[in-house]
C-alpha cells in the first residue's frame, strides 16, 4: 500500500515526512492563535479561527496517511463541514453588527463592562 | 460509526469490556438533560415574542427577520439539547467533536435573537468568536490524540494508552483538549466571555447557557479522563507515562493542569461575583465558580465507586443539581419585568436593588429566589448540599486535601453574594414608585421557577434513588490495570 500510494509522486515529494506536515500544521495553528489574540478586525479574527481549523485538517490527513487508516480523512470531511457552518454564522453575525455600528472593529462593541 | 445507540433510560447496564468507557452515563445523562430541558423549555416561552408578529400584522411595526423566527428559536433549542445528549454517548473523537459543535452552534444564534438590544448582538459575537477559538483548540487536541494513538475510537485509545503508555503527542493532545473544553465549562483561562454573554442574553437564554454547554463540556472531560484512566502513580512526569496497578490519580501533568484550573476557576469566579451589582453578572460569575467545584470531582476520579467516594458520580449529580437550581434563579429574572420598551422588549431586572420588596409584591418569586440561592450556596437540607458533599468527600478520599481547603474557602466566599440574592428580596423594602417589578405575561416561566424550587427540596428529600442511579452512572469500565493484567502473559 505504501509503494502504491507513493509511486506516482515526484522524487522530491517522497522526502516529505510526517514531521514536515506537522510543522506546517503547527505553524498555521500558532499563526491563527496569535492573529486571533492580536487583531481586532472581526473578519480577520474569524479567518484566524478558520486557519486553526484547517491546521487541524492538515495534521489529520498527515496522521491518517502515517497510520495508514482513513479515520483522519473522514474526520477532515466533517471538520470542513463544521467550518463551513461556522463561516455562514460568522458572516451573518458580522453583517448584523456592521449594520448597527458601521464598523468591523471589535473595540467598537464595548457596551458591557464590569 | 455514528449510529445513535438507544439506551434504556433507567435500565440495568451490562457491557462488554472495552465497549463504552462510562457505560452508565448515557442513560442517566439523557434523563437528566430531558428533565432540565423541559424546565428550560417552559422558561423559554415568549422569548421570541409573538406579540411582535401581531404588531407587524397590524401595521404597527415593520417586518424584521430577526424578530419573526419563533420556530427557528425553538428548533435551535432542541438541536442543542440533541447535541448534548449525543456528547454523553460519544464513543469516538469525531463523534464527540460533532456533538459538541451541534451543542454550541445553535446557542450563538439563540443569544443573538433573544432580545432586540445591541447588547445581545455584542454578546453573541463575543460568544461566537471565543467559542470558535475554543472549538479550534480542542479540535487540534483531538487531532494530536488521534496522531499519537492511531485511532479515534475512545476505547481503542484507552487500550493503546494502557498497553503503550501516554506518548508526548497524546499528552499534548489531552492538554489542548482540556483547555479547549475549558471554554465550554467557562473555566479559567477561557472564562472571559461568561459575564458579558449572560448579561447580554435574555435571562432565560442565560439559564440555558449555564446548563447546556457546561454539561456538554463536563461530559466530554469525563469521557477524556476515563480514556486516560485514574490509575497512575503520583509524580511520574518524564518519559512515557504508564499506568500502574496501585495508582489512584490522573497522570501528574493532567492532574496539575486540572488542579490549577479548578482552584483558579473557583477563586476568580467567586471573588469577581462579590464585586458585582447586576444579578445576571453575579449568577454568571457564580456559574464560573461552580465549574471550578465540579473540576474537583474530575480530579478525584471514581474512587471506591460509592456515592460519597466517587468524584465522577459527584460531577454527574452536581450537573443535575446545578441545572435545577440555576433554572430557578434565572426563572425569577425571566418571570419578572420592569416594563416594556417601545419595541416590545421587556425591561429586565438589572441590579440586586431591583429585587427589593419582592416578598410583598411577588411572594412566590421571592421564595423561589430564597430556596434556589440557598441551594446554590449549599445549605444543608437542600439539593445543593447533597451536590457539594460528595465533591468534598471524594476529593478527601483521593488525597486532594489542599484542593478541598480551597473549595471550602470558596464556598464561604460564595455565601456573601448568595445570601444577598436570597435575602434582599425578603427583607428590604422597595423604593416607592419607579420601576417596581411586575409579572411577565408568560405564566409558564413562573411555573418553571416554582417547579425548580420544588425540585430543589423534593430531590433533596427523595434523593436516595437518584444517588443509586448516579452510582451506577459513574461506573468506569474497565480499569487500565485490568487490561494490563490480561495483556501481559
Amino acid at each position: 500500500m505504501m509503494t502504491l500510494a507513493q509511486s506516482g509522486f515526484p522524487e522530491v515529494m517522497s522526502q516529505v515526512t510526517l514531521a514536515h506536515y506537522l510543522f506546517v500544521s503547527g505553524a498555521m495553528f500558532t499563526i491563527g492563535l496569535v492573529g486571533f489574540l492580536t487583531r481586532r478586525n472581526l473578519i480577520i479574527m474569524f479567518l484566524c479561527t478558520e486557519l486553526m481549523f484547517q491546521a487541524a485538517g492538515i495534521a489529520l490527513v498527515a496522521f491518517g496517511r502515517f497510520h495508514l487508516d482513513f479515520t483522519g480523512q473522514t474526520f477532515v470531511i466533517f471538520v470542513l463541514t463544521v467550518a463551513a457552518a461556522e463561516a455562514a454564522m460568522a458572516l451573518a453575525l458580522v453583517v448584523l453588527l456592521f449594520r448597527r455600528r458601521e464598523s468591523l472593529d471589535a473595540e467598537a462593541w464595548r457596551e458591557m463592562r464590569g | 460509526m455514528l449510529s445513535i445507540t438507544t439506551t434504556p433510560a433507567w435500565g440495568e447496564f451490562t457491557f462488554d469490556a472495552g465497549q463504552a468507557l462510562l457505560p452508565g452515563m448515557v442513560g442517566y445523562a439523557k434523563v437528566m438533560i430531558a428533565a432540565v430541558g423541559l424546565l428550560l423549555l417552559m422558561l423559554m416561552a415568549g422569548t421570541v415574542d409573538r406579540t411582535d408578529e401581531e404588531r407587524i400584522a397590524a401595521g404597527r411595526a415593520s417586518f424584521d427577520p430577526l424578530r419573526s423566527n419563533r420556530a427557528e428559536f425553538y428548533a435551535f433549542f432542541l438541536f442543542s439539547l440533541t447535541g448534548l445528549m449525543l456528547v454523553a454517548g460519544a464513543d469516538t473523537l469525531l463523534w464527540m467533536f460533532l456533538a459538541l459543535e451541534l451543542t454550541s452552534l445553535p446557542t450563538y444564534i439563540m443569544v443573538a435573537i433573544s432580545t432586540q438590544r445591541n447588547r445581545s448582538r455584542e454578546a453573541a459575537v463575543k460568544y461566537f468568536f471565543l467559542g470558535a477559538l475554543g472549538a479550534a483548540v480542542f479540535l487540534y487536541g483531538f487531532t494530536l490524540i488521534y496522531g499519537g494513538c492511531g485511532t479515534a475510537r475512545l476505547n481503542e485509545i484507552h487500550d493503546h494508552i494502557a498497553l503503550h503508555g501516554i506518548n508526548t503527542l497524546t499528552m499534548a493532545g489531552i492538554m489542548l483538549s482540556l483547555l479547549g473544553l475549558g471554554f465550554k465549562i467557562a473555566a479559567v483561562p477561557m472564562h472571559f466571555y461568561t459575564p458579558d454573554v449572560y448579561e447580554g442574553a435574555a435571562p432565560q437564554v442565560s439559564a440555558f447557557l449555564a446548563f447546556v454547554p457546561k454539561t456538554a463540556g463536563f461530559m466530554a472531560i469525563l469521557l477524556l479522563a476515563a480514556t486516560i484512566g485514574w490509575t497512575y502513580d503520583p509524580g511520574a512526569v518524564k518519559g512515557v507515562i504508564r499506568a500502574s496497578e496501585h495508582g489512584t490519580q490522573l497522570p501528574e501533568a493532567v492532574r496539575v493542569l486540572l488542579w490549577v484550573m479548578a482552584a483558579m476557576t473557583m477563586t476568580v469566579g467567586n471573588i469577581l461575583a462579590v464585586l458585582q451589582s447586576s444579578v445576571k453578572r453575579i449568577l454568571a460569575y457564580s456559574s464560573i465558580a461552580h465549574s471550578g467545584y465540579m473540576l474537583v470531582g474530575v480530579i478525584a476520579g471514581p474512587g471506591d465507586g460509592s456515592f460519597t467516594g466517587s468524584g465522577v458520580g459527584a460531577v454527574l449529580f452536581y450537573l443535575m443539581a446545578y441545572g435545577v437550581m440555576n433554572v430557578g434563579a434565572f426563572a425569577v429574572l425571566a418571570a419578572l419585568e420592569r416594563g416594556r420598551r417601545d419595541d416590545g422588549d421587556a425591561i429586565e431586572i438589572e441590579t440586586v436593588d431591583d429585587l427589593r420588596g419582592l416578598w410583598s409584591s411577588h411572594p412566590r418569586m421571592a421564595l423561589v429566589m430564597l430556596v434556589c440561592n440557598l441551594s446554590l450556596l449549599g445549605m444543608p437540607p437542600l439539593l445543593g448540599f447533597f451536590g457539594k458533599l460528595p465533591l468534598f468527600t471524594s476529593a478527601i478520599g483521593a488525597g486532594e486535601v489542599p484542593l478541598v481547603i480551597v473549595l471550602g474557602v470558596n464556598s464561604a466566599i460564595a455565601a456573601y453574594y448568595y445570601l444577598r440574592l436570597a435575602f434582599v428580596p425578603m427583607l428590604e423594602n422597595a423604593d416607592r414608585g419607579a420601576g417596581a417589578p411586575r409579572a411577565a405575561p408568560f405564566r409558564s416561566r413562573e411555573i418553571a421557577g416554582l417547579l425548580s424550587a420544588a425540585g430543589v427540596i423534593a430531590l433533596a428529600v427523595f434523593g436516595a434513588s437518584i444517588m443509586k442511579r448516579v452510582e451506577a452512572a459513574a461506573k468506569v469500565s474497565p480499569t487500565i490495570a485490568e487490561i494490563q493484567a490480561t495483556a501481559t502473559p
